[in-house]
């Protein structure tokens, strides 16, 4: 599903990000990518959607390879996975339904369509009551629930989730992991990145640890290896202090 | 076309959330578009008054009341191969009396005076030029050496004295104001487009959370640059309603007070004939403003 071979990217300022990773993510695989700040985990999602170009190597996703990409196909290729975030990014004046049928809007869907698979998304993730309202209106969970049924909505094959327990609360991370879970058993490849130990090591799937570029360590129902999680954003509160090398 | 109708709507969307800058956009692309057309009715109702002044205007060659038909028929053949003649018209001693007595029925006094000095008007050949700007070769016809002889000497022929003189201050004065009229069309169009510029420009950065989010879910480019171009155009097109409308009503109720001075008279009818080539012709220029302004502010601040 998601190949790199020998990725490296170097940005123009003359920062190395990648160096020479590989990488392989099976269909349907449920893949935690921990690293911190700046160990290139942002880099590769930015790589996988295609907002960074990669400086060498080469990157496969779902069958295409990235060198043959022409900049009129990036939107298709962004169409073509789900991207939810920390911070939600959700359209502050549009409601809910609005916000989840404005990915299908884009890539050109008939609004009989669009009718049809909003309300369905919006019961998936447990919203389909707060439709009409506005996302200032809802709770962090809840906003990060509209971010991820409007990801899904195109039914794309890859969900990439950058730290999105981030700004929640633990009862609220908990939920969006097993909604993410959820969405992963219906077949949907799930890439999440989090600095959360209790989540990484509760979820015991593929945990890729990412340091200076490089992977460093890839295990099968893998835990929380980094010793000193400095960038925790304040969010995991209560879960991550005090965190020990494991081993 | 479901896309090109989401554009529509995305563009008006913005136009309305962005309501001041938008009106002060629309304010400045609505002078701009009545300079444009009130340089061009000037123009069209100059050209007309122009003409107007100088078809009215004869040169008069005022004969000596020796010479012979045969004579008369040389120098009117000699006139028209000058090249410059429309048609010339040769007036006896007898007519140009009664011509006179004619224009001047109102005025007894005149037509005494007349009758006092013994009725005595010189013949004349009345000729009207085919351009009345440039008679200098009817000038030279006249002040050939042979024709000297002809003229009346107490009575230099017309297009020598004031009335050239006003003729041609006219001209002057039309292309000096067809030349200001172009000129300030050209500035304000700059103006209009710079300050579209900058609010799209402004709209670009305030609206920088949404293109991101719209890039993220896979809008195409043109999707995401759309509204901003309809936006811009809907300055356009609400200015040119506004500026035809506005124009014509000026016109129409200004017309009969400056008739005396400048002929409006053909520039209405114009107006009546072709409205649609009017607002067609305003449209698709604010259209052009408002789209390359906005297109001109992406290229600048809007990396996709």
């Amino acid at each position: 599903m998601i190949l790199f071979d020998r990725v490296t990217k170097v940005y123009p300022n003359g920062q190395t990000a990648l160096s020479g990773l590989n990488l392989h993510i099976e269909p349907k695989e449920f893949v935690t990518i921990v690293g911190s700040s700046g160990a290139g985990k942002s880099t590769l999602i930015k790589l996988l959607t295609r907002e960074e170009t990669h400086s060498s190597g080469k990157i496969i996703v779902g069958g295409l390879d990235y060198d043959t990409i022409t900049a009129k196909d990036v939107p298709l290729v962004r169409r073509r996975i789900g991207v939810v975030f920390q911070d939600f990014k959700l359209l502050p004046n549009r409601r809910v339904g609005e916000n989840v049928a404005f990915a299908l809007e884009v890539s050109g869907a008939r609004q009989r369509e669009i009718k049809r698979a909003v309300p369905k998304m919006l019961t998936l993730v447990g919203l389909s009551a707060k439709q009409n309202m506005y996302p200032h209106e809802l709770s962090g969970g809840e906003r990060q629930r509209v971010a991820i049924a409007r990801a899904l909505i195109r039914q794309p094959k890859i969900l990439i989730a950058d730290e999105p327990t981030g700004n929640l609360d633990p009862g609220n991370a908990w939920q969006i992991i097993e909604l993410l879970l959820k969405i992963n058993r219906f077949g949907t490849t799930v890439l999440l990145t989090t600095h959360n130990k209790e989540i990484v090591n509760a979820l015991k799937r593929r945990v890729i640890t990412i340091n200076r570029g490089r992977i460093i360590r890839d295990d099968e129902q893998g835990r929380y290896t980094l010793e000193n999680p400095t960038t925790l954003k304040g969010a995991t509160k209560g879960i991550a202090t005090g965190v020990e090398a494991q081993n | 076309m479901l896309q090109f109708w989401r554009i529509l709507h995305g563009g008006i969307r913005n136009f309305l959330r962005n309501a001041w800058l938008s009106t002060a956009a629309t304010a400045v692309m609505t002078v701009t578009l009545i300079i444009v057309i009130v340089s061009f009715i000037s123009s069209l109702a100059l050209t007309a008054t122009i003409k107007g002044v100088t078809d009215k205007i004869d040169v008069s060659i005022f004969l000596n009341n020796n010479t012979t038909p045969d004579q008369v028929a040389a120098f009117e053949a000699a006139l028209k191969s000058s090249g410059n003649v429309a048609s010339l018209m040769y007036v006896s001693p007898d007519q140009a009396v009664a011509n006179y007595k004619n224009q001047n029925k109102d005025k007894p006094s005149l037509i005494q005076a007349l009758d006092t000095a013994g009725n005595v008007l010189p013949s004349s050949i009345e000729v009207k030029a085919i351009d009345p700007k440039h008679l200098d070769a009817i000038e030279a016809v006249v002040s050939q050496q042979a024709n000297q002889s002809l003229l009346d000497p107490t009575a230099p022929p017309s297009y020598t004295g004031g009335r050239k003189e006003t003729i041609d201050r006219i001209v002057h004065f039309a292309n000096f104001f067809k030349t200001a009229g172009l000129a300030a069309s050209i500035v304000f169009v700059v103006i209009s487009t710079l300050i579209i510029f900058n609010t799209i420009r402004m709209a670009i950065f305030t609206r920088r959370d949404e293109i991101e989010i719209m890039k993220l879910v896979g809008a195409t480019k043109w999707f995401i640059r759309g509204p901003f171009i309809f936006e811009a155009a809907l300055y356009g097109i609400i200015a040119a309603i506004v500026a035809v409308t506005f124009s014509y009503l000026v016109l129409l109720s200004s017309a009969p007070k400056v008739a005396s001075y400048i002929d409006f008279g053909s520039t209405i009818s114009f107006f009546q004939s072709y409205p649609f080539v009017i607002l067609g012709g305003e449209l698709l220029l604010g259209i052009i403003i408002g789209a390359v302004s906005s297109i001109l502010a992406m290229s600048r601040y809007l990396k996709l």
